[in-house]
Formats: structure tokens, C-alpha cells, sequence
């Protein structure tokens, strides 16, 4: 049962933590006020937290998310709720907006939890481990990743068979199985809307193979592979384990294509892809990698110089469009694709191909506001009302957008919209 | 029902009941774990090879072998000399 402790104050409800939504939170903290911070996931972080490295400096995004997760989780003026959803925002008036906010049990006392893990080694249930892109298993009592924040255990409770193994060898006692949901009224004077945007789900071209094909991956499960804390001892096949060295990358997997109702391109896939095939050229300096693509959009400050670079390091990059890939018997994939400077089909052979997947608008904030429409534009994208000079405002008066929210954008892009969007904020806190 | 600290778990299997899924997902996970522990008794071996002994889809093995891996129960060896495939072994 909900009481009076459920009823909470804020000046600012930033939705989403990623990277643009801890950006905006910590402006808005670090300039004295008051802000909630509601992230769906167990962890803050985002989708640039499960980055290896970032484009075009390759950077460890590790370690440039890491002190700013840690500096949201830390401030005074920050409270995170993880494992939250919104389920309705409210325009009362001006400088008055009415929340819900739904908290999921983590089942364990973030507080009282040391992270040893021994939880984990405990549980005997093992299950596709989503942080990993489902390339490994994970336990049903476990710690998201090794970064995660707050690093602290959680319970599938999906999944769970409730043995109570985690809570035997608990040395804090903070597994707590009498958690439930919790349902919390918040009162905020403005709102950022930092909502990111999702990956296409490269199932929906059933031509690529994805899911049928295992040796065919996505971007991401490759960035994962990449990463320090990957799920194999190194860049394997997941179809059987070899070292693969003929390597194909398929960018526009899912953007600039119509038919899949996805017009506009990514903004990322060409840059992440070569940010990607340099890294594997450094982790399997024998191995063949080629580039298919339509049109190389190296359109940031040394993009251009980083995509010579990969030229320059061995990188094939072939101007093509893929029409179908098919499996040999050994796992091997055959790209069969129209070499678009010749005007001809050709095929060829690779044993490892990854779909450079496409960036997707995440919905969710449309079904947040009752009275107030919040207006989308015609990608379904949160509409901004006045791009040019100022980007982060949307059709509700005091509700600002943060980030990926409001189109495709990189990393960069994303916390400098995120600063738009928190001085935005701070204006119209002023004018109360 | 009292609720004692450390032995919630009791409290949650009264109310909720784990699912069919959850029960089947355990069991097929001990199975593998044992069918691979088992075949790597007798030595290292490749992915290719412990899919031929165990009559298992590649994929499959990856998966829970490296899922084997990551808990702690097999150790990767070394690699063949064409540089393709790894060997893994039980961890000591």
C-alpha cells in the first residue's frame, strides 16, 4: 500500500537515463535544483554505457560514461529511480506538472547490497543475458554489467525459481523477496524528455538471414565483442566459435529504406561501423573486412579524417547494396549484392557478416500526457517546435526534449542537445 | 505468515508460482552443464569437436559453453595453428 512517503517534490522529472538524460540531470542539479531522474532500466547509463569505444577519438566510452554515472548517482540533488516507468505526466499549470511513476521490485535492498556477488554464483538458473545481446547466459540473481549504477544485485523474478539459494549465502541479507510494486506521485515544475531511441530489429528483412544465420550479427552484439567486458575470450563466431577473418559490414540495415517504413538514415551506422572495423583490424590484425554501403555520411568534426584512417589501415569498402545473404554448409555467408559503381550483381564469400542496424524513434513519451498532446513529427520523433533556435522545446509549454528523443544524433550531439534542453529547463524555472 | 530476514523466498513461493518456463529453462541448463563438464573430463576440446561428441548443434554449445566460461566451470586454452578455433578445458 502506497502512503504519504509516496507523494514527492521535485523541480525537475527528467525521463530517461542515458547519456542525454544524465547530462540534462546534472546540469540541472549542479545549477541547485531539485530533479528525479526515472530510468525503465536496472542501471543508469544508457546505451552508450554497453559502447567499447566511441568515434572518432576511440575513446573507451567506459571510461568516459563511467565518472558521469558515477557524478548523477553521487550528486545530492539527483534522486534515480531504476526498474521506473512513467506511466502519466499531467499539465496542471505553468510550472506544475502531476507524474506517476511505477517502480518494478528489484528484490534486493540497493542500499545494503556490497555487489560480491556471490549471489550470482549461487543462483543456479542461468538465462540469455540481455546486456550481452543474448550471446551468453546470465543468473537469475545477478548485477546487470560490471559498471552498472547503482552496482547492485536484482532478481529476474521471470526467471526465478525461487530457491532461495541467493538468500543463503547473502552476507548483508538484502535480497528482499517482499518487495513489491510501488506506485509514486511526483510533482515537477518542468520536464525533459530523454527518452533515446531503439535499435531495429534486423528480423524484419528475413532476406539477411538475422536469427536463421547464426554467424549473421547486429552492430551492437559485434560492439559488445569488442568491448573489455565481452561475453568471449575474444571476437568469435557465435555460430561455432572460430576466429572469424572475412568480415562484412551491411550499413543501412534497417534506415534509408522505405519499404520497411524507415526513410531517414541513422546518422551513426556508417561511423559506428568504421569505428568497429578499425577495432577488429587491432583485435584480429589477419582478418578481411569489408564495408558495404550506399553512402559513406562522414559528416562530423574528423569523421572524414576517421574514415581515411580505416582506408588507410585496410578496410575494403565496397559501394553496394545487398540483395540477399545465404549459409554454406560450413557456416560461411554468401552476399549476393548490386555493386552500384558497375551496375552489375556480383556475390561474395565472408564468414562473419554484421547488419549496421538503424535508429528507430521510441514512442513511449507520446503515451505519458493526457490533455496536453505531445507532438510528434512525421519519423515519429518527439516534434520539435522551433529547431533552429531552439531545439529543445516541444508542443507542451515546460516539457523539453533531451537527446535521441528528438531524432537520430551521435554521442556529442546528444549531450550538447542535452545542455539545450537543461538550460531551456532553467529558463522557465526562472520565469515561475 | 512471518516474514524472516534471509528466508523471504518463502514468503514470495506462497503468494507467486514459478512458471513451467522457468522450471524447464533450469533443467536444460543443468543438462548441458553436465553433458560439457562431462566431455571435458576426458580432455580439451574445440567447439566443433564437443558438438560431434555431444551430438549438439554448434550454436547451442557456444552458447552454454561460454555461458560455462563466464560462471567460472571451464577455462579457454589455446588456439589451433591455423588461428581459428580455441580449445576449453575445466577450470582447476
Amino acid at each position: 500500500m502506497n502512503g504519504p512517503s509516496n507523494q514527492l517534490n521535485f523541480d525537475a522529472l527528467v525521463v530517461g537515463g542515458g547519456i542525454a538524460g544524465g547530462e540534462a540531470a546534472l546540469n540541472l542539479a549542479s545549477t541547485g535544483y531539485k530533479v528525479l531522474l526515472v530510468e525503465k532500466e536496472l542501471s543508469i547509463g544508457g546505451k552508450m554505457i554497453m559502447l567499447s569505444k566511441v568515434f572518432p577519438t576511440l575513446d573507451c566510452a567506459a571510461c568516459i560514461t563511467t565518472p558521469k554515472v558515477s557524478e548523477i548517482s553521487r550528486h545530492p540533488n539527483i534522486t534515480i529511480f531504476t526498474s521506473s516507468e512513467i506511466s502519466s505526466i499531467n499539465k496542471i499549470a505553468e510550472n506544475n506538472f502531476e507524474a506517476t511513476v511505477v517502480r518494478q521490485p528489484r528484490y534486493v535492498v540497493i542500499e545494503d547490497c556490497t555487489a560480491c556477488q556471490l549471489c550470482e554464483q549461487a543462483c543456479p538458473v542461468s538465462v540469455p543475458d540481455q546486456y550481452q545481446y543474448n550471446l551468453v547466459g546470465r543468473k537469475a540473481a545477478f548485477i546487470p554489467f560490471s559498471i552498472a549504477s547503482p552496482k547492485a544485485a536484482a532478481i529476474d523474478i521471470e526467471n526465478c525459481v525461487l530457491c532461495g539459494a541467493c538468500e543463503k549465502v547473502c552476507p548483508t541479507n538484502c535480497i528482499d523477496f517482499t518487495q513489491e510494486v510501488e506506485t509514486f506521485q511526483v510533482n515537477a515544475k518542468t520536464v525533459i524528455l530523454a527518452t533515446g531511441f531503439k535499435l531495429f530489429d534486423p528480423l524484419m528483412i528475413p532476406r539477411y538471414g538475422f536469427g536463421l544465420y547464426k554467424n549473421v550479427i547486429t552492430s551492437m552484439q559485434m560492439e559488445r565483442e569488442l568491448a573489455p567486458t565481452r561475453p568471449f575470450n575474444t571476437v568469435l563466431r557465435p555460430g561455432d566459435g572460430k576466429v572469424p577473418d572475412k568480415i562484412a559490414y551491411v550499413l543501412c540495415t534497417g534506415s534509408r529504406d522505405a519499404t520497411i517504413g524507415n526513410p531517414i538514415c541513422s546518422q551513426i551506422c556508417c561511423m559506428y561501423s568504421i569505428k568497429q572495423a578499425q577495432l577488429l583490424m587491432g583485435a584480429l590484425p589477419m582478418a578481411d573486412v569489408t564495408i558495404y554501403y550506399i553512402n559513406i555520411r562522414s559528416f562530423g568534426k574528423g569523421f572524414d579524417e576517421f574514415y581515411q584512417q580505416a582506408k588507410g589501415m585496410g578496410v575494403n569498402f565496397v559501394k553496394g547494396k545487398i540483395g540477399k545473404i545465404s549459409e554454406q554448409g560450413n557456416g560461411n555467408l554468401t552476399l549476393r549484392y548490386e555493386d552500384i559503381n558497375e551496375g552489375i550483381v556480383k556475390e561474395a564469400d565472408h564468414d562473419m557478416v554484421i547488419l549496421s542496424v538503424g535508429v528507430l524513434p521510441n514512442q513511449d513519451a507520446s503515451d505519458f500526457f493526457g490533455q496536453d498532446e505531445l507532438q510528434l513529427d512525421p519519423y515519429n520523433f518527439i516534434h520539435q517546435t522551433d529547431v533552429l533556435a531552439s531545439p529543445a522545446l516541444t508542443s507542451i509549454k515546460g516539457v523539453f526534449v533531451a537527446g535521441t528523443a528528438s531524432g537520430p544524433m551521435d554521442i556529442p550531439d546528444s549531450i550538447l542537445s542535452a545542455g539545450s534542453a537543461s538550460s531551456e529547463a532553467i529558463s522557465y524555472l526562472i520565469q515561475e | 505468515m512471518e516474514i524472516e530476514k534471509g528466508k523471504t523466498f518463502k514468503y514470495l513461493k506462497e503468494k507467486r508460482e514459478v512458471s513451467q518456463q522457468a522450471k524447464d529453462q533450469l533443467k536444460e541448463f543443468n543438462r548441458m552443464k553436465k553433458s560439457i563438464l562431462e566431455a571435458l573430463k576426458e580432455g580439451e576440446l574445440t567447439i566443433i569437436a564437443l558438438s560431434e561428441k555431444l551430438n549438439m548443434p554448434e550454436p547451442e554449445v557456444v552458447y552454454y559453453l561460454m555461458s560455462l566460461v563466464k560462471y567460472g566451470f571451464v577455462a579457454t586454452g589455446e588456439v589451433d595453428d591455423m588461428d581459428e578455433y580455441f580449445t576449453y578445458k575445466i577450470k582447476q
